[in-house]
């Protein structure tokens, strides 16, 4: 290359490279109170980012967190979020009655709820809604929630009763299974003397009483699969049941079997299969959202595509155009249509956090999901009085397979936890808190969360020693532990943010421990089946937020088998839970639920490591919008404020006002 | 000529079916399931699931459903988007690839045919110097970095442009995403037509051009372009065909609903239908363009003609 040539690139490279520190130096030495633009949209809408583009806008298909958004807007359930806490206030329901163990609940309706094409919306909606969402047809994903309603989970395995043909007789449940539980009160014949729900002094009328209600409260039928194959493999190995069975008839569990009905117009009865007592705060979700049967049955699978929908939220569909924009505006048929705030919401579906900020920057965006703000920028906003932060109702931890030599020993799993600096880790990812236990601190008010080990290197080499892997100090003051297998690993999906968290953890291992645990990456579906298939050796990473608020949510990770991909389960655990939530005193319950828990972290199937923030940000001039600990929002609360003095010059407070 | 045009017709058929059948078996090859997800599904509600798309019948069934809805043009309906058909989302999003991709590609031709020119005809100058000093720019930095770059300077800094999203067209938005797609492609085509011209302006009938006595400008447009510019042709096909068909890091970088965004969340997403369709609808892109360039460059170089 000849030097004339070398200097003009060099001249235009240093050129460059100095327009872009300047532009960069802007960014960072700014002062501003707020990032960018504090210029309110003209008109009463709200520009928000919720995630990615959304799978489906019918409220049974997708569990993610960005449609559960978007369904709030659209679809109304009995019950709904409040904006500030979660728990559940009146929706499509004006009022209802829980009865004493917390297993039957009646919900009376208003009477003016409609859909959007204006028809009336009544108790046989939501009949129709539950057996749809249940049904085999729906396949979906987010059924286990509705698993508590009695023979729902049966429905929706299709599943057989066992009926006795010459009597009409049903086999019953807790003649075959000993650590069956006891009936619940809603499963128990109902004793017309005692009342099992407390007096109402604001609605003495009593609620209606039906034949299916009678029938709701006996004892829970025996259910067997549904398809002949598995039926035979599970009575070959049960004798006393292969011989009841003999001669009797199989009938399938339908949806007019499920614990819900329509006890007259306006009023739903749910009766569970045991108590439930965060049954209420759980029917928020978007499951238990109303879908239009009519809308439904003309189109299949399209009729949530915008020129078919029929919604009931406080906003309907305006336009649709996928990975473009989502345009709800307020619907004049909702029931509480005075009250919607926003004209419009605009949902833009983007996945690049960079993209969010600068149209954030630039006034383009009022509003984002949570987590938008990349890491790299967190020590800029978290100075801005935009800046959102708050407790969030999520744990991060890593899972570990228990099925494999080492770590099927319970010691080795201990010295790993204790070979973790989680505050020095917490600090590190800046917006996170040290975790020690399964279920995120402070979370539930009442609940004496138990507290776990916490980072002890000379203990954890102490348990690995005992374990049979003695950890040797080597004369530069390093550790180091031959006799330990080098299979073990740990497995991440591929993003440098997995990467960078992976390699400290080995680096913690390495240090304490003198252990390199190698790190493997993998491509997101990939991980997830190598997961779901504990078809790894070591540790992975794990996260769950809440669907409900009650810690139950979190330790029923480990209550069905193969769900919490860590291959441990244990019946004494299973107890413990079964046992809490029979418990009718809400404080002996979180009692046992703790006591649980406690269990659960002595037998480390997981190594808890920190309870997340939420961190989002939204513009001073966007007020009714918190930040909750699962960054849901009632939409109909939301609105654009254009007197400067009512701004938010801070995180608004979560205190009721 | 339409003997030519009919046999890389027929050629083409067969490619793409190999092309679609390799898809295929990738797919049911890779790991995980559209339905997969960091909570573990219950066994029954997978079973319903994978009854209801028909992923529970033998292969060859699932195969020849997926072909013979190639053959009719019909690829079916997303798994990932419940009820949105393949059809539907390429006819969506390939207007917005499109008008980005032909639009970067004509800024594209109009500066690099110029400065290549310039740089040719005035070689070892400085015009040439500076263009190609610049192309080689365009080169290597990456439009992951040149977009950020442009973004931060326009938009955050000058408030003059929008940062990103799509607002039909045409519009505002469209100018940084085309300048930042344009880099790559002007400076190639830079040097390309650089290259060419200067292979060209030695060249026997160049001379000749010039003893005839033409005046210089007669034999650089009318010769020495037409036959600079043939590497430009031949690179074209390809480059439109990927242009067209969207490109990922730019309609990720500006939140664009184009066909390449589409292409990457399918194959994350394990879509089969949508990878199918955008897979089949690229194929006929790309084979669609090489038939024009063929034909282009039979028009362009006598020699290929009359072969």
């Amino acid at each position: 290359m000849s030097s004339g040539k070398f200097r003009q690139i060099l001249g235009f490279v240093l050129l460059a490279s100095l327009a872009y520190s300047n532009y960069s130096c802007a960014v960072v030495s700014s002062k501003e109170d707020f990032f960018g633009s504090t210029t309110p949209p003209e008109r009463n809408i709200l520009r928000y980012v919720t995630g990615d583009e959304p799978e489906s806008l019918d409220p049974a298909i997708s569990n993610g967190q960005p449609e559960a958004r978007l369904y709030m807007a659209l679809f109304e359930g009995l019950v709904e979020y409040d904006s500030k806490t979660l728990s559940p206030v009146p929706a499509l329901a004006e009022r209802w009655h829980v009865n004493n163990d917390s297993s039957e609940f009646t919900f009376h309706l208003r009477t003016n709820g409609r859909w959007s094409n204006g028809d009336p919306i009544d108790a046989n909606d939501f009949v129709y809604t539950f057996r749809r969402n249940l049904s085999k047809e729906t396949a979906s994903r987010n059924a286990y929630l509705m698993a508590y309603i009695k023979n729902a989970q049966a429905y929706n395995q299709q599943q057989v009763f066992v009926r006795d043909p010459a009597t009409g007789e049903f086999l019953l449940a807790k003649d075959f299974d000993e650590s069956f539980p006891p009936e619940p009160l809603g499963g128990s014949p109902i004793d017309p003397a005692k009342s099992e729900y407390l007096p109402d002094p604001k609605d003495t009328t009593p609620d209606p009483d039906t034949a299916f209600h009678h029938q709701m409260h006996t004892p829970t039928r025996l259910t067997l699969p549904g398809d002949e194959k598995s039926r035979t493999k599970l009575l070959n190995v049960n004798t006393k049941l292969k011989a009841a069975v003999d001669g009797k008839e199989f009938v399938p569990v339908k949806g007019e079997d499920i614990g819900v009905e329509a006890a007259d117009k306006y009023t739903v009865r749910i009766s569970l299969v045991q108590p439930a007592p965060f049954f209420l705060g759980l029917l928020a979700h978007q499951v238990f959202r109303a879908v239009p049967r009519k809308a439904v049955e003309a189109y299949g699978n399209k009729w949530a595509l915008a020129e078919h929908i029929v919604s009931c939220g406080p906003f309907k569909v305006k336009m649709w155009k996928p990975y473009d924009k989502l345009v709800v505006e307020r619907d004049p048929m909702y029931w509480d249509a005075a009250n919607v705030k926003l004209d419009e919401i605009y949902f833009y579906p983007i996945l690049d956090n960079t993209a969010v900020m600068n149209m954030y920057k630039v006034g383009e965006l009022d509003a984002m999901y949570n987590h938008a703000v990349p890491n790299a920028w967190l020590h800029l906003m978290k100075y801005k009085k935009d800046y959102m932060e708050g407790a969030e109702a999520a744990i991060e931890y890593l899972i570990i397979n228990t099925t494999k030599p080492p770590l099927n020993n319970a010691k080795v799993r201990k010295a790993f936890n204790l070979a973790i600096d989680k505050v020095a880790y917490s600090e590190w990812r800046k917006t996170v808190k040290p975790l020690t236990a399964f279920t995120p601190e402070g979370m539930f008010a009442g609940y004496e969360q138990p507290k776990g080990a916490t980072f002890n290197a000379a203990e954890a080499r102490k348990l690995l020693g005992e374990a049979g892997y003695p950890v040797v100090q080597n004369p530069d003051g390093s550790f180091s532990c031959p006799t330990f297998p080098d299979q073990v690993e740990f497995i991440y999906n591929t993003q440098a943010a997995n990467k960078a968290v992976a390699e400290w953890f080995q680096a913690q291992w390495k240090q304490n421990l003198g252990i390199t645990v190698g790190l493997r990456n993998m491509e997101w579906k990939t991980f997830l089946e190598s997961k779901q298939k504990l078809d790894f050796n070591g540790f992975s990473r794990g996260s769950w937020s809440a669907d409900y608020m009650d810690p139950f949510t979190f330790l029923s990770l480990f209550y069905t088998a193969g769900e919490s991909g860590t291959g441990w389960q244990d019946p004494k655990y299973i107890k413990m839970l079964d046992e809490a939530n029979r418990t009718l005193d809400q404080k002996e319950r979180y009692h046992l639920l703790a006591k649980a828990e406690e269990y659960l972290i002595e037998n480390q199937p997981i190594i808890p490591i920190d309870s997340p923030s939420v961190n989002w940000m939204k513009k001073p001039y966007v007020k009714g919008m918190y930040p909750n600990p699962g960054c849901l929002y009632p939409w109909k609360y939301v609105y654009i404020e254009r007197d400067r003095a009512k701004w938010d010059y801070s995180t608004p407070s979560l205190d009721a006002e | 000529m339409l003997r030519f045009i009919v046999r890389r017709i027929l050629i083409t058929i067969p490619t793409i079916l190999v092309v679609i059948s390799i898809t295929w078996v990738l797919i049911k090859l890779a790991p995980g399931n559209f339905y997969s997800g960091e909570k573990q599904l219950p066994p029954a509600i997978e079973k319903s699931i994978r009854e209801k798309y028909g992923l529970d019948k033998p292969w060859y069934q699932q195969y020849g459903k997926t072909m013979w809805g190639i053959i009719r043009l019909d690829f079916g309906t997303s798994l990932r988007y419940q009820g949105q058909s393949v059809n539907t989302i390429i006819r969506r999003s390939l207007p917005v690839s499109a008008a980005v991709g032909i639009l970067a590609y004509i800024l594209a031709l109009i500066v690099g045919v110029t400065a290549g020119s310039i740089a040719a005809l005035k070689q070892n100058s400085k015009y040439d110097y500076i263009s190609m000093a610049v192309a080689m720019l365009g080169i290597s930095i990456p439009n992951f970095v040149l977009g950020p770059i442009l973004v931060l300077i326009f938009s955050l800094s000058l408030y003059w442009l929008p940062p990103s999203r799509w607002e039909g067209f045409p519009s505002r938005n469209l100018v940084l995403p085309v300048l930042t797609l344009s880099a790559i492609y002007m400076a190639y085509i830079a040097r390309l037509t650089r290259a060419g011209m200067l292979e060209v302006l030695r060249s026997d009938y160049i001379r000749t051009a010039r003893a005839k006595g033409l005046s210089e400008r007669d034999v650089v447009i009318r010769h020495a372009l037409r036959g600079g510019l043939m590497p430009v042709v031949s690179y074209t096909g390809p480059a439109l065909a990927f242009l067209l068909t969207g490109t990922v890091v730019v309609e990720r970088i500006f939140a664009l609903p184009g066909l390449g965004n589409y292409f990457i969340q399918a194959s994350l997403n394990r879509d089969e239908p949508l990878i199918i369709g955008i897979v089949a609808f690229i194929a006929m892109t790309l084979l669609l363009m090489n038939l024009l360039v063929d034909i282009a460059y039979a028009y362009l170089d006598p020699r290929v003609r009359y072969q």
